[in-house]
């Protein structure tokens, strides 16, 4: 079947946690398949976001493993530990260092990122004490010396790069945090919510430096003393610790025997699937189309890292209707010293028809947009942390929020009783009525995903009559499922936008590539820019059956239209989750 | 009109519909959301007034939702009394008091809530 002799049904290329969770995932969903992971790394999969908390001491190295040490081995997965230097699509095996060759069924790519670090020509950049935190070994080596330091300058200006300094200031170091722009944040938080957080970390003890870069390091007998910045200025130091943002590494694109969509990220589909058959990325490296500005991003983060995982997992194991419900909108919550921050959706994008509302007091800041009394973005910055995830759902699923705006503004929002009520309500309909609710957008429109016939699709799926003309205005039963089934099908011509927001009408949008439907067939489309305007995409789970399950339910509200002979084959823990409400 | 199940969850007011009872705590899809958007770091278990004996995350992650629950597990979810001091320090928002509401949920389930 390959060319050779070694081979695995699923291979997985990285252990980051995309990697590992997405073999865990198919090992459950698949349980005869054979599954390596190839990778470079020396350790098991690690939680990444602890290893501040690592550095200074707050956790020991072993509580840093992600799962319990010999879950790859009790998982029956397979490790191999060296470097794919290359990828043969058409005779689907990968090259490896030594001119070794692995056979691959379905291949994954969860390469990760990389670290940008400083400018290649920087002067100094080579000293001792010159550290780009980005990987264990980096945390372990600043873990070392950080009794011996006094005093610190970190750089970059983002949330890796402010909790580099709150872990520093925590203990007790003096911090020099250099940042080039004239904002913290400044594609996330608009400028009220940056000088809050800037004003909380310089009030906790840091020297902040705005539209400040280095021009060079000065080391003596090879190691750091100090930097010099663009306002020739010396600032004496001891580390330089480097958090200057990441890239994904998509270099196994660049070496791939067929041409594959890449830009910054890989691009794939909403099951993850790249231009090239069999082959798929999740986790750092896929750069998906975000579900409401349209571009495609990567999404470096923890969370995402898992979910994309996951549905990767479900899809390469043949289980689509897994992954068929969307990740959603981007997510981020961190703690930045004793304030807490919450993005949810893309905070400072202008969509067409929203209202902006904001709420500001001595500690806490809260923006929303919303357009109608749906949310489409959350930023919130307080000294307590909101339900975040429910927010997240809130936004993902198009909830109402017409009586809970001012409760989320003022952040006294109870997400549990809300949430509990919803569904009960919803419960209590279903009963009385006997129908599923359905749910009737009002500004979003009801797009197809982007369909490859890459894969054959399940059974139950491909007999689906496309000729429903959907309409967000007119839905009912029916309708809602052709809606949903809409959203997984594959293969197949795809239907133009049933509706879409009137600002928008006329304009080009990235769909039109997709109507060939066939990006192996190399007509594929530019790379979308980022600063393109708004088009407003089906956000998930608005076009489908909002079920009793559907906050957070990984099973597509379709499964729940279905017998209940049908969810016998979902497993126990499936099941179990499926149909017990606390 | 209603049947009875219905009946113990809603009473109607005119033709307002008035929930009996307010459930706090999260279903089970909504754990296993928190859980996997869990970074780790254990800032709950330092904060925890209950742990008595080293706990490791990734074991109490893996243990919440499904499989065998080992004894060290159990005896923790059976002291923890929802005092809620982990759920602030969470950086990312995370309800670990619920999460620990599943495990005893699973304990009563197999017979070993005490």
């Amino acid at each position: 079947m390959y060319n050779s002799p070694e081979w695995a049904d699923i291979v997985i290329i990285g252990n980051g946690i995309a990697g590992l969770t997405a073999a865990i995932e198919a090992r459950c969903l698949a349980p005869t398949a054979r599954i390596a992971i190839i990778t470079e790394q020396c350790h098991p999969t690690i939680n990444t976001p602890a290893l501040k908390q690592f550095a200074i001491g707050k956790l020991a190295q072993e509580q840093l493993l992600a799962y319990p040490a010999g879950t790859e081995r009790g998982q029956r997965v397979r490790v191999i530990n060296t470097r794919v230097e290359g990828i043969n699509a058409q005779g689907k095996f990968l090259v490896l260092r030594g001119g070794y060759t692995f056979g691959y069924g379905s291949l994954l790519i969860a390469t990760g990122s990389r670290p940008n670090g400083l400018p290649a020509h920087l002067p100094g950049r080579d000293f001792d004490g010159v550290l780009t935190l980005h990987c264990l070994q980096d945390y372990l080596d600043l873990r070392r010396r950080l009794d011996a330091i006094d005093s610190a300058v970190v750089i970059g200006g983002g949330a890796h790069a402010i909790e580099t300094v709150m872990s520093l200031l925590h203990h007790g170091i003096e911090v020099h945090w250099l940042i080039r722009s004239e904002t913290f944040l400044p594609h996330i938080l608009d400028r009220t919510a940056s000088t809050m957080v800037l004003e909380n970390t310089r009030n906790t003890g840091a020297n902040i430096f705005t539209k400040t870069e280095i021009i060079g390091i000065v080391g003596r007998v090879g190691s750091v003393i100090g930097v010099i910045t663009n306002n020739n200025e010396m600032i004496p130091c001891q580390v330089v610790l480097v958090c200057t943002g990441t890239s994904p590494v998509t270099t196994l694109a660049e070496q791939c025997t067929t041409p594959m969509m890449y830009g910054r990220g890989i691009y794939v589909d909403e099951q993850f699937r790249t231009s090239v058959p069999d082959i798929y990325a999740a986790g750092d490296v896929a750069a998906r189309k975000n579900p409401q500005t349209g571009a495609y991003e990567t999404q470096a983060q923890w969370y995402a890292a898992v979910l994309q995982g996951r549905s990767a997992a479900a899809v390469m194991t043949g289980h689509h209707e897994l992954a068929a419900q969307s990740i959603g909108v981007p997510w981020h919550a961190t703690h930045l010293g004793d304030l807490c921050m919450l993005t949810v959706g893309n905070p400072l994008h202008k969509f067409a028809g929203s209202t902006i509302c904001t709420d500001r007091s001595k500690k806490k800041y809260c923006r929303m947009s919303i357009i109608d009394d749906r949310l489409v973005s959350y930023l919130s910055i307080g000294s307590a942390q909101p339900d975040s995830l429910a927010i997240k759902s809130i936004i993902d699923e198009g909830l109402s929020i017409r009586h809970i705006k001012k409760a989320l503004l003022t952040g006294v929002f109870d997400a549990r009783k809300y949430l509990t009520r919803w569904r009960s309500q919803e419960a209590l309909a279903m009963v009385t009525s006997g129908k599923v609710p359905v749910v009737k957008p009002l500004y979003y429109p009801v797009t197809p995903v982007r369909s490859f016939s890459v894969v054959s699709p399940p059974a139950t799926i491909a007999t689906v009559q496309r000729s429903s003309v959907v309409h967000p205005s007119n839905a009912s039963g029916p309708t809602l499922n052709a809606i949903t089934r809409m959203e997984t099908i594959h293969g197949g011509s795809v239907d133009k936008p049933d509706y879409v927001l009137s600002s928008l009408a006329g304009q080009s949008t990235i769909h039109s590539w997709e109507q060939d439907a066939r990006p192996s067939t190399g007509k594929l489309p530019e790379p979308i820019s980022t600063d393109m305007e708004s088009i407003l995409l089906s956000l998930p789970s608005r076009s489908v059956a909002r079920s009793l399950w559907s906050y957070s339910e990984k099973i597509p509200a379709v499964k729940a239209l279905k017998s209940s002979s049908q969810h016998k084959g979902q497993g126990q823990s499936e099941s179990e989750k499926a149909n017990f409400l606390l | 009109m209603y049947s009875e199940g219905v009946k113990r969850l809603f009473h109607l007011k005119g033709d307002r519909i008035i929930l009996k009872s307010t459930l706090l705590h999260k279903t089970a899809p909504q754990v296993a959301q928190e859980i996997h958007a869990c970074i780790g770091c254990n800032e709950c278990l330092l904060a925890c007034p209950a742990v008595a004996e080293a706990i490791s995350i990734d074991v109490l992650n893996r243990e919440t939702l499904s499989g065998a629950i080992s004894a060290p597990i159990a005896r923790f979810a059976r002291s923890c009394y929802q005092c809620g001091a982990c759920v602030a320090p969470c950086p990312v928002g995370l309800h670990r008091d619920a999460m620990m509401m599943w495990i005893k949920v699973r304990l009563l389930r197999s017979g070993r809530g005490e």
